[in-house]
């Protein structure tokens, strides 16, 4: 180790280091003070603005929270028909997904866009949309559109499913293997069969992962949307909550849980073997 | 050093080293070669505790490394210098913090969290990153540097940890032959300004012969030779190599 | 020359594109995937025969019940005070979601948890379940437990992000490089300090961007908790809804999906800015 008046000629050094340091923590402490700043402004109007504290006490918690623990089997066999409405729902609203999905990959994928960009950003605009609605609002577009029951459950579902599906495929046709796609050129296909034979075999694997990564998520939103006027579950949970049956409300949910987890489970293995 | 009968193996039953023993003395610049395959990697990689053997001793400072805790074998770890074949820096911190990073083991948890190090500690950066030629390239972040010039903030951050041992797996194959050269040149002055013994594993056997001071050969898990450079001649290899030389 | 002779005269196997048994299963399975199609709509009864006139009225009821939206009605101060609160919900049900998820996605990461056998499956039970349950039903059992208002919606959202931010989280925790930690491992740093040194630099754009799109995510739902007595623009569709203002829930609908979409939007921009400036 070298004597300490050898270092001194890096003070210099050190001492530029420390100030880049305290610039740069700076910067750091500012955007951290900003977030602070929001949080506490949002915080406020949360917690002192809207809330009501007087009404909410251990006690009053305590007593809902053991409400629901008093868990009501005797309804569990009249959730079965819903529970399987539930799951029939989703799949036909995955199927729907599917079918309305295909077009709108189509048209957002760059590379075999029919009109180039034009129809890439009507595409692109589709999957957006689909996407960045909530589920409870494509619900309730569609009960109004075609009144309470299964079918608008099935149509939200099957457009709140076109974004992640058509997003993927179309990103998994944008990175195609070119090999085949010249090929097909090669032996003189037609634009139509360059699509069906030179880049849908190699799509197919992932639309249909994504497709059953899809049901499994619909499962999961296919629970709620009885609460919007849709079959299923989520209309007996709203029944149970029109009662103010809180065992009830608590036995749906633990029915809830065991089909999502039954879905989960499923397509896991589905995809294990499709992949 | 001494390391006794070591032995690894993985959960799949396979012996990866097979009883090796062998001793470091403090001049030493120990150069492991042997086919790919052969457990050096393994080997090294036992000393510090980063795979854990199945069985033997090693012995370092008085104590038997495998009979450490955890918290005991991080704290040895800190006298055990390391450099890897990929470099492995943190690629979105700068060259210095790099180096910077060899301190940590001395660091209390929440210093390190705000990356207070000592005014010591940075001095003694910079001063390690101008040994190894790097000054102007201080603030500059890690994988903005060659390959060569990585290596250098990699020897720089195993030195800053005052080690009494330097661990060195593949410290060449990621770079080019001419590169390759300076950068032994640079670890063998080094290891010789602070006095430290290496342990080195290196499939360039070239290189081996020109900078080690001693030379063990292993093959499939099991010491084939264990000697100074001068001894190795074709048959050496050829058994080591299993042939694969002639 | 013998090769080709003989080619020549043996008889060529005939091919078909489907053989006896796999053409069965073919047919079979598209017979059953129709047979469970029409078994479906025959269970949620829907009744096909008016399906075709049900989507042609689709367009008529919408325009002579729903149309023209009332956009006065989002214009008011109210539903503007509305907007503003369903952000701070979602503000700051994101920030804590993710101070929450960034422990539970360190302990859930395999390859870096402090301790497989406890921490790991603690963490990913936590994750799994905030996932599993519906958003919607989490804000449901809390707003019966602590009453109607921002808060419940707020707490609600954390547990949705937790689950949701959770899991990205963790996935970019796996699929880092090993050799950095493997580094500050050799030089004596405990665990938390190769979190922040070797994995923390590795994951923090991954992160970052993820955080963004969580909350992206978040607002979209924060929208709608309203709906079940959480506060935000939910609450006054609701209301429309209860009082059939046709023309009030397609303005708001229409206000939720344009403000959800202008979120996505500004939360891609600040993504694509992000990866730019740090890459």
């Amino acid at each position: 180790m070298a004597a300490n008046a050898d270092l001194s000629r890096y003070d210099a050094e050190v001492e530029k280091l420390a100030a880049w340091r305290a610039r740069s923590r700076r910067v750091r402490y500012t955007i951290y003070f900003l977030i602070a700043a929001l949080i506490a402004w949002s915080v406020e109007a949360i917690v002192v603005g809207d809330t009501d504290w007087s009404r909410i006490t251990w006690a009053s918690m305590l007593d809902t929270a053991k409400r629901f623990m008093a868990v009501d089997f005797t309804i569990f066999t009249n959730l079965l028909l819903p529970a399987l409405e539930t799951v029939l729902m989703a799949t036909l609203g995955t199927l729907v997904g599917l079918v309305l999905a295909v077009p709108v990959a189509w048209l957002g994928a760059m590379n075999i866009s029919p009109l180039g960009k034009a129809t890439y950003g009507i595409g692109r605009l589709l999957m957006t949309l689909s996407r960045s609605v909530h589920e409870i609002v494509w619900g309730l577009i569609f009960v109004a559109a075609v009144g309470l029951g299964a079918l608008a459950g099935v149509l939200a579902m099957g457009v709140r499913s076109i974004g992640f599906i058509s997003k993927t495929v179309a990103e998994a046709i944008e990175d195609v293997n070119p090999g085949p796609v010249e090929a097909m050129r090669a032996v003189g296909a037609n634009r139509f069969q360059i699509l069906l034979f030179g880049i849908l075999p190699q799509v197919i694997p992932v639309f249909v992962g994504n497709v059953i990564f899809e049901w499994d998520v619909n499962i999961r939103r296919s629970t709620i949307m009885g609460l919007v006027g849709a079959g299923g579950l989520g209309l007996a949970l709203h029944r149970q909550m029109a009662a103010y049956n809180y065992g009830g409300i608590a036995t749906v949910i633990i029915v809830i849980l065991l089909l999502i987890i039954a879905g989960e489970i499923i397509s896991y293995y589905a995809r294990k073997a499709v992949i | 050093m001494q390391v006794k009968d070591l032995r690894v193996s993985y959960t799949a039953g396979r012996e990866i080293l097979k009883g090796v023993s062998f001793d470091v003395a403090a001049d030493d610049f120990l150069a492991i070669i042997g086919p790919s395959g052969a457990g050096k990697s393994t080997l090294i990689r036992c000393v510090n505790r980063l795979v854990e053997p199945t069985g033997g001793a090693i012995v370092f400072g008085g104590r038997d490394l495998l009979k450490l805790s955890e918290a005991e074998m991080r704290h040895e770890r800190r006298n055990i210098g390391m450099i890897f074949q990929e470099f492995n820096l943190i690629e979105r911190l700068s060259v210095i913090d790099n180096v910077l990073t060899g301190r940590l083991g001395y660091t209390g948890t929440w210093r390190s969290l705000f990356r207070m190090y000592t005014k010591e500690d940075i001095r003694n950066a910079v001063r390690l990153l101008d040994r190894v030629g790097l000054i102007e390239h201080l603030d500059k972040r890690a994988d903005k540097l060659s390959g060569g010039q990585r290596q250098r903030v990699g020897i720089a951050r195993a030195l800053i940890q005052n080690p009494k041992m330097l661990l060195i797996d593949e410290p060449t194959s990621s770079l080019d032959p001419k590169i390759a050269r300076e950068v032994m040149g640079l670890i063998r002055e080094i290891a010789c300004e602070f006095r430290v013994p290496v342990l080195c594993n290196i499939h360039d056997v070239d290189l081996a012969l020109e900078f080690c001071t001693r030379v063990i050969g292993l093959q499939d898990g099991v010491k084939r030779f264990d000697g100074p450079p001068a001894e190795i001649d074709k048959h050496v290899l050829a058994d080591i190599y299993a042939m694969e030389v002639l | 020359m013998s090769v080709a002779t003989t080619s020549q005269t043996r008889a060529l196997p005939e091919w078909r594109r489907f053989r006896f048994p796999q053409s069965l299963y073919k047919y079979g399975a598209v017979i059953g995937a129709l047979a469970f199609i029409y078994w479906s709509l025959e269970m949620l009864r829907i009744d096909v025969e008016r399906l075709p006139g049900m989507l042609g009225r689709m367009g008529e009821v919408l325009s002579e019940r729903y149309w023209p939206p009332a956009v006065s009605h989002v214009l008011e101060a109210g539903y503007l005070q509305a907007v503003i609160d369903t952000f701070q919900m979602s503000y700051v049900a994101t920030v804590v979601g993710m101070l929450i998820a960034i422990p539970l996605a360190w302990f859930g990461a395999y390859n870096m948890t402090p301790s497989r056998r406890f921490l790991y499956p603690v963490a990913r039970v936590i994750v799994m379940t905030c996932r599993s349950v519906h958003e919607m039903i989490w804000t449901i059992v809390i707003v019966a437990i602590v009453g109607f208002g921002m808060l419940p919606g707020t707490l609600a959202m954390t547990l949705f992000c937790i689950g949701f931010a959770g899991k990205l989280l963790s996935e970019a925790v796996e699929a880092i490089r090993v050799g950095p930690v493997e580094a500050i491992r050799a030089s004596g740093a405990n665990e938390f300090q190769v979190f922040v040194f070797a994995v923390l630099p590795q994951v923090r754009v991954a992160w970052t961007g993820i955080a963004i799109y969580t909350w992206d995510v978040v607002f979209r739902a924060a929208t709608v908790v309203g709906f079940f007595g959480a506060g935000g623009m939910g609450h006054f569709l609701r209301e429309s809804v209860q009082r059939v203002e046709s023309n009030q829930v397609a303005a708001i609908l229409l206000s939720i999906v344009v403000i959800v979409m202008i979120a996505e939007l500004v939360s891609a921009w600040i993504r694509s800015r992000i990866a730019g400036a740090i890459a």
